[in-house]
C-alpha cells in the first residue's frame, strides 16, 4: 500500500523491520491455511470431491451450499488480505514487469477461480472441486515464494 | 511508482472485493433473508455474543478493505479530490450504519431493519460505482502507457 511502499525500505530501519516481520508471519499463516484445509478436506482431489460432493458408497454426505458459501466468504477474507499485503510491496521490486503482472494475473485468477470452483461443484462435479483445490495450492505456493522472495531483497539491502 | 501495475494491483483487488461482497450478499440471502420479517427474526434473538461473532470479523475485514480501496482512489486523477473524500465518507458511514442496526434490532427496535437493508443496499452500490469509477481509470491508465 502507498505508505508501506511510498519510501525505500533500506533507509528506515523500523519499517524495515515491521515489513521483514509481517513477510515472515504472512508465510507462516499461509502455511498454517493448507495444513488446516488439508486437515478438514484432505489433501489429494480425491480427499476433496469425497469432501465436497459426498460419496454414497462411503455414506458420505455433501457439504450443502450454505456451508461452502460461508466456508469461501471466510477463507476468501484472509487470502485477499494477504494478496494485497504482498502484492503492494512486489511491485516495488526490481524483478521485469513482466514477472510482476505475472504474479498479480496468477494470483489473481486463482483468487478467483478457488471459490467459484466449490461453489460451482454442484454444475461442475468433481471437475470444479479439483480446479479450486488447483487454485488454493498455486495462490498459498505463490504467496509463500513471493514472500520469501521479498524477505531476501529486504535482507540484502535490493528494496 | 509504476502506474499500470498499480492500476492493475487496483483492478484486481476492486473484483476480488466485489466477488466477496456477492458471497456475502449470497450468504445474507441464505442465511437471513431480503424481507424486514426475516431480518428482524434473525436478529431480535440473538444474543450479544452470537451478535459479536459475526460482528467482529466483518469489522475487521470491512474496514481493511475500505481503506485499501479509497487509498486507491487517491491515485486516480480523472476524478476531483470532493468526489474522492465524499466516496471516502460515504462508504464508511454506509459500513458502520450497516453494522450498527444489528446491535440495535437485537436491542427491540425493529425498525432498524430497515436501516439495515437501505444500509447494506446502498453500501454495495456504492462499492460497485467505487469498483467501475477504479476500472474506467485503469483502462485510460493501460492506454496511455
Amino acid at each position: 500500500m502507498k505508505f508501506i511502499a511510498g519510501k525505500k525500505l533500506s533507509d528506515n530501519k523500523t519499517l524495515r523491520a515491521t515489513i521483514l516481520w509481517m513477510l515472515f508471519a504472512l508465510i507462516v499463516a499461509m502455511s498454517l491455511s493448507i495444513v488446516t484445509k488439508g486437515i478438514e478436506f484432505g489433501f489429494a482431489p480425491d480427499e476433496w470431491i469425497k469432501r465436497v460432493i459426498g460419496n454414497e458408497a462411503e455414506f458420505i454426505e455433501p457439504l450443502g451450499f450454505k456451508d461452502l458459501l460461508l466456508g469461501v466468504h471466510t477463507d476468501l477474507f484472509g487470502l485477499i488480505i494477504t494478496f494485497i499485503m504482498i502484492a503492494s510491496l512486489y511491485t516495488r521490486t526490481a524483478h521485469s514487469e513482466v514477472v510482476k503482472i505475472g504474479y498479480m494475473i496468477l494470483s489473481i485468477a486463482t483468487l478467483l477461480i478457488y471459490p467459484i470452483g466449490l461453489l460451482l461443484s454442484g454444475m461442475l462435479g468433481g471437475t470444479g472441486v479439483v480446479l479450486s483445490l488447483g487454485a488454493f495450492t498455486i495462490f498459498h505456493l505463490l504467496a509463500i515464494i513471493a514472500s520469501l522472495d521479498l524477505i531476501i531483497a529486504i535482507m540484502r539491502k535490493r528494496y | 511508482m509504476n502506474t499500470r501495475l498499480l492500476s492493475f494491483l487496483a483492478l484486481g483487488f476492486s473484483a476480488l472485493t466485489i466477488l466477496q461482497a456477492l458471497l456475502g450478499t449470497l450468504l445474507f440471502y441464505h442465511t437471513i433473508g431480503f424481507s424486514l420479517d426475516a431480518i428482524n427474526n434473525y436478529y431480535a434473538p440473538k444474543s450479544l455474543h452470537g451478535l459479536l461473532e459475526v460482528l467482529l470479523p466483518h469489522t475487521l475485514f470491512i474496514s481493511i478493505a475500505l481503506m485499501a480501496i479509497t487509498h486507491f482512489l487517491s491515485f486516480i486523477q480523472t476524478i476531483s479530490e470532493n468526489t474522492k473524500r465524499i466516496a471516502t465518507h460515504t462508504l464508511f458511514l454506509l459500513f458502520v450504519l450497516d453494522q450498527s442496526s444489528v446491535l440495535l434490532i437485537a436491542s427491540g427496535f425493529e425498525i432498524f431493519a430497515i436501516v439495515k437493508l437501505f444500509a447494506s443496499t446502498m453500501f454495495q452500490i456504492s462499492l460497485s460505482l467505487v469498483w467501475i469509477v477504479m476500472f474506467k481509470h485503469t483502462l485510460k491508465a493501460v492506454e496511455k502507457n
